[in-house]
């Protein structure tokens, strides 16, 4: 066993991967497309412009992608979208396929998990077909162009992305689009809501947003407010789009779980919830989002959580559930660190309002899950603007301190020497 | 003219001379690291770097990260400014492991009393953030785990200012065989073979002149088409490939052939699956990168040569870049197992461009002629027999150490007699 492998062990086990993949990849059966029409996604595609820009975008079904791709690639955890831009401006763009999905397929990626090891010809046919649905860059000036992108499977509605990118230009775009097949639930559908004005708080300058943003609650309760639930550690303002833009460059997916309904803030369960999921779908970072009956210049502001179940990339399959791992401050600053890859990030400040809960006194959450934090809130503020981690102003709120340094410097000099 | 350049090899060179020496020396515990750690500085900010040997993992830790594919960075920070500064996980690997959670790999299956002590242990080691002024900090970030050599980005952010370091390391302990080209050990060009081109219409003619392909190592075959023209070096280019998740490869055969068919079988994301040599200016490719996707059979490579060309001072390394959509089994490569690569290069040319534009470090882009057109129903091969068809067109990437915000990368105004298009054009090689 512990012998080292000759190479015709190598090649037997070659063979024998080849073999399995080959089983695999055989399991979606093309058929020939009759009807490559995209009237039908037209019919239904969410329509955007932004000066001379139009923009459309509608998700595939099954029957779709059969019909189109000749194949149904959904059962295969692809999810095809339809995009069109219109480029009315006098420079070629492009749209960044990274912007709407960082681990998107390309065409032939797609094609060739529909091959099959005798099918050479077919095998042509498939990636001929494919390549040619494919959205393919530029869309030069002054023309219409309209294809496929190849993303991972996204909950209904799919927040779509597009990034069109020229010279010094950027022109982006959030929307809103409908996933025909998506297991039709109302408790999970995203709840977009609405205040009554009367009820909402403009702020119109930063030290008031700091003083209300300080006054909302520390944490959830459960769905009936009879015990606390999750810290809300993490504001973000800014449109409903940057925000947006911003999660999903940075792969943040909408994925609402059961046991993100049991969190209830403003007496309504979350408005949104994302998930970063890790390679091969581990559990990762959640962040749970409400609407605040607040506005900064006009801004929506949401409140949120964010932290990471036990386990995380490591945890064996279903072993964990959903149980909050005791460092929320970590999941915190890790997901500020991620914002300020992600092009949108204008300033970041900290406010009180958690309240602090060393590691010795943790709080209790839910399924009895204990957490300990430094007690304060984050607050992003995103704009459409896109800008580089250079120019991410630090407001002078709160200083940010590493609390647990405190308690622990006189023990460990390694880290502060 | 070559000022930067040397300056950045010099750098290197005491980075391989340092990790040199610990892997002759590697003596388990202690603080051996430490001793071997590579420093620079900018301004007020003073930074010193080691990357861990699976051993000294063991040793620093108590636990073996390198079999869960973990690789600690030391690194050690000194603030001599007046500006606060954070530094950036995700530069350095944007899918790095919070210590918290790397803890879990190893407490799996305990009660939270037994696994107490690790916990602690991971994260009274991470790096802390903030660096105030006057102050240093040391500590570790969790990395996946590279084998060879290591890219270490440092993104350090202060209110509306930044200042990063790049630097290439060569990690202790994994292959004593690692090859590391001459190309980071000092300048292989003569100065009167180099070429410093500041006119943009010069630079393209002479990268229009570039051969089409790589070759194999005789030069006899053409190999894949040479579709990637990287401007800029450590400083620049390089970063802005190790924040999308880009990182160095093996590069001969090894212990990891097995691994990566293991790997393939098993689905698991494999990220040091080496690539088989290309040649280019008598010599086998300087650096060859990869970005693992989900498993072993989806991962892009791309593997660069400096070229004698500069453009305003910068390297220019000419290369190629192709997407795998598999592994399959090949008696034309030494190592029987092959990636079979996506036939439309364009595309993976394409997705990198896509891709460095959030990368915050690229500045311009711009296309040229030089590969050769081959058309989708007459497609050519590389040396293991994958068709592969082109529009015929070299993408060139210029890097600036600034970052650069999305709206503001340029394009070179050759696009007039270079226009790209989605449909291969008739005439493209004009």
């Amino acid at each position: 066993m512990s012998a080292p492998p000759t190479p015709c062990g190598a090649l037997r086990n070659a063979a024998g991967s080849v073999v399995l993949l080959l089983v695999f990849a055989g399991c979606a059966t093309w058929t020939a497309p009759t009807n490559i029409d995209d009237a039908p996604l037209r019919e239904r595609a969410v329509t955007a412009a932004r000066g001379d820009v139009q923009v459309s975008a509608a998700v595939l079904g099954s029957e779709d992608s059969k019909r189109m791709l000749g194949a149904d690639i959904i059962k295969a955890n692809v999810q095809p979208l339809w995009i069109e831009v219109q480029n009315r401006t006098s420079q070629p763009l492009w749209l960044l396929h990274s912007g709407t999905d960082p681990d998107y397929f390309s065409p032939l990626e797609v094609a060739w998990s529909m091959h099959t090891l005798l099918g050479g010809r077919t095998n042509a046919s498939i990636d001929d077909h494919l390549s040619k649905l494919g959205f393919r860059n530029p869309i030069p000036a002054g023309e219409t162009r309209a294809g496929m992108l190849f993303t991972n499977p996204d909950r209904d509605p799919k927040l779509v992305n597009i990034d069109l990118f020229g010279s010094r230009t950027l022109i982006p775009f959030s929307l809103f689009v409908r996933v025909p097949d998506d297991v039709p639930n109302p408790r999970f559908t995203l709840t977009l809501f609405n205040y009554p004005e009367t009820e909402i708080v403009d702020c119109h300058d930063l030290a008031s947003l700091r003083a209300a943003l300080e006054r909302l609650p520390c944490c959830a309760t459960d769905s009936h407010s009879r015990t606390g639930a999750d810290p809300l550690n993490v504001v973000v303002v800014g449109s409903l789009g940057d925000i947006g833009a911003a999660l999903v460059r940075r792969s943040y997916r909408r994925n609402l779980r059961d046991g993100d309904l049991e969190q209830s803030v403003f007496g309504r369960k979350p408005d949104v919830v994302l998930r970063k999921e890790a390679q091969g779908g581990a559990p990762a970072t959640s962040i749970r989002g409400w609407l605040a009956p607040i506005r900064f210049n006009g801004d929506l502001v949401y409140v949120a959580q964010v932290g990471r179940p036990v386990g995380g990339r490591f945890a064996q399959g279903g072993t964990t559930g959903d149980v909050l791992h005791e460092n929320v401050d970590e999941a915190r600053n890790f997901l500020i660190q991620d914002m300020m890859y992600s092009g949108g990030l204008d300033k970041l400040g900290f406010v009180n309002g958690v309240g602090p809960a060393p590691e010795a006194r943790p709080r209790t959450t839910l399924n009895d899950a204990l957490y300990h934090t430094d007690g304060l809130r984050a607050v992003m503020f995103f704009a459409t603007r896109p800008l580089s981690f250079t120019n991410v102003e630090i407001l002078d709120w709160v200083p940010y301190l590493d609390q647990r340094e405190s308690a622990s410097s006189a023990e460990n000099g390694d880290a502060d020497k | 003219m070559n000022g930067i350049v040397n300056r950045r090899l010099a750098i290197v060179v005491v980075a391989l001379f340092l990790s040199g020496c610990a892997t002759a020396t590697s003596t388990v515990g202690g603080l051996s690291y430490r001793g071997r750690a590579v420093t620079r500085t900018d301004g007020g900010l003073r930074v010193s770097v080691a990357v861990l040997s699976a051993e000294e993992s063991v040793a620093v830790y108590g636990a073996p990260l390198a079999k869960k594919g973990i690789q600690p960075v030391w690194i050690e920070i000194s603030n001599d400014g007046t500006l606060s500064y954070f530094l950036m996980s995700p530069g350095l690997d944007p899918n790095f492991f919070p210590a918290s959670e790397a803890s879990e790999a190893f407490t799996k299956g305990e009660s939270s009393s037994g696994s107490d002590g690790l916990d602690t242990r991971f994260r009274d080691l991470a790096f802390r953030n903030p660096i105030l002024p006057g102050q240093t900090r040391s500590g570790f970030v969790l990395t996946h785990l590279n084998e060879g050599a290591k890219l270490v980005q440092l993104d350090l952010v202060a209110s509306a200012h930044a200042t990063t370091f790049s630097i290439l390391m060569v990690v202790p302990g994994f292959h004593a065989d690692y090859h590391v080209s001459e190309v980071f050990r000092r300048e292989i060009y003569p100065a009167n073979e180099i070429v410093d081109y500041n006119d943009d219409d010069a630079f393209r003619v002479a990268l229009e002149a570039l051969p089409c392909c790589a070759t194999n190592a005789d030069g006899s075959k053409n190999g894949d088409p040479l579709n990637l023209v990287v401007v800029g070096g450590l400083d620049d280019a390089f970063p802005a490939l190790v924040r999308r998740g880009w990182s160095p490869t093996e590069q001969k055969w090894s212990g990891a052939i097995m691994r990566m068919v293991t790997s393939a079988l098993s689905g698991d994301r494999y990220v040091n699956a080496p690539v088989s040599d290309l040649y280019l200016y008598g010599r086998a490719q300087d650096l060859a990168l990869q970005k693992a996707r989900d498993n072993i059979h989806q991962r892009n490579h791309l593997r660069l040569w400096l070229s004698p060309i500069r453009y305003r001072s910068k390297p220019v390394w000419v290369g190629q870049i192709s997407r795998d959509i598999g592994t399959r089994l090949t008696f034309h490569s030494p190592t029987f197992t092959t990636h079979k690569i996506d036939p439309d290069v364009d595309e993976a040319r394409r997705a990198l461009t896509e891709d460095m534009a959030y990368s915050q470090n690229l500045t311009r882009i711009g296309l040229v002629n030089g590969v050769g057109a081959a058309r989708q129903d007459a497609p050519n091969e590389n040396l293991t027999t994958d068709p592969y068809y082109t529009d015929g067109y070299r993408q060139v990437l210029v890097f600036d150490r600034r970052p650069t915000s999305l709206s503001e990368i340029e394009f070179f105004r050759w696009e007039v007699r270079a226009k790209p298009s989605g449909n291969l054009p008739a005439g493209a090689e004009q």
